[in-house]
């Protein structure tokens, strides 16, 4: 890059929030994902004016632009392909506003969802999307991909709970989105339209979230099921029953062994474990809805069936889904995990198929999921360093990819594309999709600098 | 594959077990105060891959960030994949200094252990009106911070021993020098040698330690075996105390801040904690405590290279204090003691102290 831009970006931000040192272009060029290329250089900018000026100068001098929060992306979506400048949000971290009577949150886009959360709490209101890496992400990321998490089933994703953004186009002007108000159906919807785009379309510098009242009771219960058939249809009848869950988790069988293998859980090796969680404002409201719930379980020929109300012991029935992460990371060196969805009632067959494909390529794939949604995770373990198997593992995820689809399934549920999905779009979106999504890259970035290289936009 | 370091040899598979995840994050101090990644373990990992490509070499541009870790273990901890950041760091901070590449304050403070008894090149040992050497069921170790920064916490804790009637003895006691071994050089056989034969020759069976650190050093480093092998125990005065009712109380809000060292590394948060509940029914946890206690920034030889971080990371520490409303801070370590007194800003009206120091405090004003 060259030293000129440098200097004008020292000008913008201040020398303290510029680095070219190797040591920082190291630590940006990887997140989650398996992806790696350096940056040229880094700025931790520490207000809108700042981007603003950024974005002209880059979008004059055609330089790349990957915007970065904590960088948790499984998919590769702050991984700067092209180089250029990394514009890590990390400083832009303060909670604007919590505004109970409007049952808004305004925020910077490096907040960090646990601290929303914490704030939110002593008002008894909370966001409810709430992915795994909640200790950490940002919510500018959330927003860029449309995070989801366990809740998922009955409160949605981010995109359900975004009402207006401030974004920085790459041009610099800045662009107001949405509206305070609960509803709003005043012009084209500009804020969906940034939620889930990747840092492909512009910087999200503000956000104007809506929040819930968190409903303090929960009830808990597990279920084993020899099965996955069985375990796929009490799925299936659960959320059709009329309950929403307001958890509904499933561990398959690679995972249970996994996890014994590298535990003393001595958990049960069946096909499948279901993990329910329902929540209200009360004790009855929580029960009545965990009943019906494990009658379902019963009713499908579940072997065990376990239901907690006392905190502390329903804790113990989400063991096996919370260690199965931290075990997988462990079997081996390297580890994609992966993120696809299907229809509910699909559930069961892409678990087969799962189980098939790992069979077939003599491949670790060790599947959770958020079953209520039909958003799974298989946890492909490799060794990179091992040529044949990252070939197997290259295979098997092509199956993968085309088992989801033919089930009528999309290439990802919550992570996003990044450069992880490139090679699959075509299998989802046909020519007249991927055209018009390039049309709308080109309307707001015709220079091609925001984030380039991902989502498979570039022909 | 046979790496070019040495820490390539010990730590090459944990290095690459790291999975990016950046869980990390959300725990480690240096971070979390300057939100550089590079300067967080899931960095120090990403680099320390490239070393181990061949990409780059270890050397001066990377001591920014591989000698400024705290060694706090919070990473460790929170690790899904069951990485050991800090242990791998000690080792390639050992295969810098190898190539001479190291950060100017390390290098001092191990020069300074080579003249000098104690980490402070202090050549006057503080006089605590003990007698010392001498035959005794337990010796006393103060440790380097304890002699010469917190010596009035020292006192305090000796004035406890005596209000005990322990029967114990100071030694002409030199540095442990176990801090060398994090900030890449070695344990110093001379001083080590010397503390042991001091400990041995007063037949004593128990060392109570005051510094937490020496503790561990004592325990875990294989310099210090003879102390094991002659049946010697070594404990924190925290473990010493714990059995002892003084009979005194407080009625302010005190709070606990665990020293990683006696934390995260030796897993001991409840015999503190036990001393605590006994004289302050008003007890209250800070947000991150036990296990995910937020580090003072003094550990890791980080107070002394990156001093300006150290105090900002140990204010962070000290906004929990006030979140929490404590009046009192209490903790278990001179050195974490020392790094929150010189952070603690002038508006902060709540005090630090050991948890000896403040014990003896209320059994002075009771009489």
């Amino acid at each position: 890059m060259d030293t000129t831009i440098k200097q004008t970006l020292m000008e913008i931000v201040g020398s303290e929030n510029f680095t070219d040192s190797l040591i920082d272009l190291i630590a940006y060029s990887k997140d989650a994902s398996e992806h790696r290329h350096r940056p040229d250089a880094a700025v931790w900018p520490v207000n809108t004016e700042q981007i603003s000026a950024i974005m002209k100068l880059a979008n004059r001098e055609k330089v790349p632009v990957v915007p970065r929060g904590a960088g948790t992306s499984l998919a590769g979506l702050a991984v700067p392909e092209q180089g250029g400048i990394i514009l890590d949000l990390g400083r832009m971290d303060k909670i604007i506003d919590i505004n109970i009577e409007d049952r808004l949150a305004v925020v910077q886009p490096g907040v960090i969802y646990a601290d929303l959360d914490r704030a939110l709490s002593p008002h008894g209101f909370f966001f409810p999307p709430d992915p795994a890496s909640g200790s950490v992400c940002t919510l500018g990321g959330n927003v860029a991909t449309n995070a989801g998490g366990i809740k998922g089933a009955k409160y949605g994703t981010t995109k359900d709970y975004v009402l207006a953004l401030e974004v920085v186009l790459p041009d610099g002007r800045i662009l107001h989105t949405g509206s305070k108000c609960m509803k709003s159906v005043s012009g084209y919807d500009l804020t969906r339209l940034f939620v889930g785009s990747e840092g492909t379309l512009g910087v999200v510098t503000e956000i104007t979230f809506k929040v819930n009242p968190k409903p303090p009771m929960n009830s808990t219960s597990m279920a084993t099921f020899e099965t996955l058939e069985d375990a796929g249809r009490a799925v299936s009848e659960i959320m059709y029953s009329g309950i929403l869950p307001s958890g509904l988790e499933i561990v398959d069988q690679q995972s249970l062994t996994a996890i014994n293998e590298n535990t003393d859980l001595g958990l049960p090796e069946v096909e499948a474990m279901l993990v329910a969680e329902t929540d209200g404002h009360t004790r009855e409201e929580t029960e009545f809805q965990m009943k019906k719930i494990v009658s379902i379980f019963k009713k499908n020929h579940a072997s065990t069936v376990k239901h907690e109300d006392d905190k502390e012991k329903a804790e113990a029935l989400w063991t096996a889904r919370k260690s199965a992460y931290g075990v997988a990371a462990r079997i081996n060196n390297n580890l994609f995990v992966e993120d696809l969805a299907v229809p509910m009632s699909k559930v069961p067959d892409m678990l087969r198929a799962i189980s098939d494909i790992a069979k077939k390529h003599d491949v670790k794939m060790p599947t959770v999921g958020h079953a209520g949604d039909g958003n799974l995770h298989p946890v492909i373990c490799f060794d990179g360093t091992n040529a044949d198997e990252v070939k197997r593992v290259e295979e098997a995820s092509v199956e993968l990819f085309e088992k989801v689809i033919e089930l009528g399934g999309t290439l990802t549920g919550e992570h996003g594309i990044g450069l992880a999905k490139i090679p699959f779009m075509g299998l989802e979106h046909d020519e007249i999709s991927m055209d018009i999504m390039r049309s709308i890259k080109r309307l707001f970035d015709p220079n091609n600098i925001l984030n380039p290289g991902k989502m498979g936009l570039e022909e | 594959m046979e790496g070019k370091y040495e820490f390539e040899k010990k730590f090459r598979d944990q290095v690459l077990r790291c999975s990016s995840c950046g869980f990390c994050r959300a725990v480690c101090p240096v971070l979390g105060l300057t939100k550089r990644p590079a300067l967080n373990a899931r960095g120090k990992m990403l680099i320390l891959k490239e070393v181990m490509d061949g990409n780059i070499e270890l050397n001066d541009e990377l001591t920014e960030t591989l000698f400024q870790c705290t060694t706090c273990a919070s990473c460790t901890n929170q690790c899904p994949s069951g990485v050991d950041p800090p242990e791998i760091i000690k080792e390639v901070r050992k295969d810098m200094v190898q190539r001479g590449t190291c950060h100017p304050a390390f290098e001092g403070m191990n020069r300074v252990l080579q003249e000098h008894t104690n980490i402070y090149g202090e050549d006057e040992p503080e006089d605590f009106e003990r007698e010392r050497n001498k035959k005794a069921e337990y010796v006393f170790f103060i440790g380097c911070v304890g002699s010469y920064r917190e010596d009035e916490a020292t006192m305090a804790t000796l004035d406890i021993l005596d209000h005990l009637k322990v029967d114990y003895t100071l030694i002409d006691e030199v540095c442990c020098s176990g801090a060398l071994e994090d900030v890449g050089f070695k344990i110093n056989q001379t001083l080590a040698r010397k503390n042991m034969d001091l400990i041995l020759a007063t037949g004593a069976r128990t060392v109570i330690t005051g510094c937490p650190y020496c503790s561990r050093t004592f325990n875990n480093k294989t310099q210090y075996s003879a102390l094991k092998d002659a049946g010697v125990n070594i404990i924190h005065i925290s473990q010493f105390l714990k059995d002892f009712d003084l009979g005194v109380k407080t009625d302010k809000v005190v709070t606990y801040h665990d020293p990683c060292d006696l934390g995260r590394h030796c897993n001991i948060y409840d015999e503190p904690r036990e001393i605590i509940h006994r004289i302050a029914p008003n007890f209250v946890e800070m947000r991150h405590n036990r296990a995910n206690a937020l580090c003072c920034g003094a550990g890791g030889g980080v107070r002394g290279a990156f001093a300006k971080n150290s105090i900002a990371m140990a204010r962070r520490r000290l906004e929990e204090v006030e979140e929490a409303g404590a009046e009192v801070v209490l903790t278990e370590c001179n050195s974490c003691v020392h790094n929150l007194n010189n952070a603690k800003l002038r508006a902060q009206k709540f005090k630090i102290f050991t948890s000896t120091q403040f014990l003896n405090q209320l059994l002075e004003e009771a009489g």
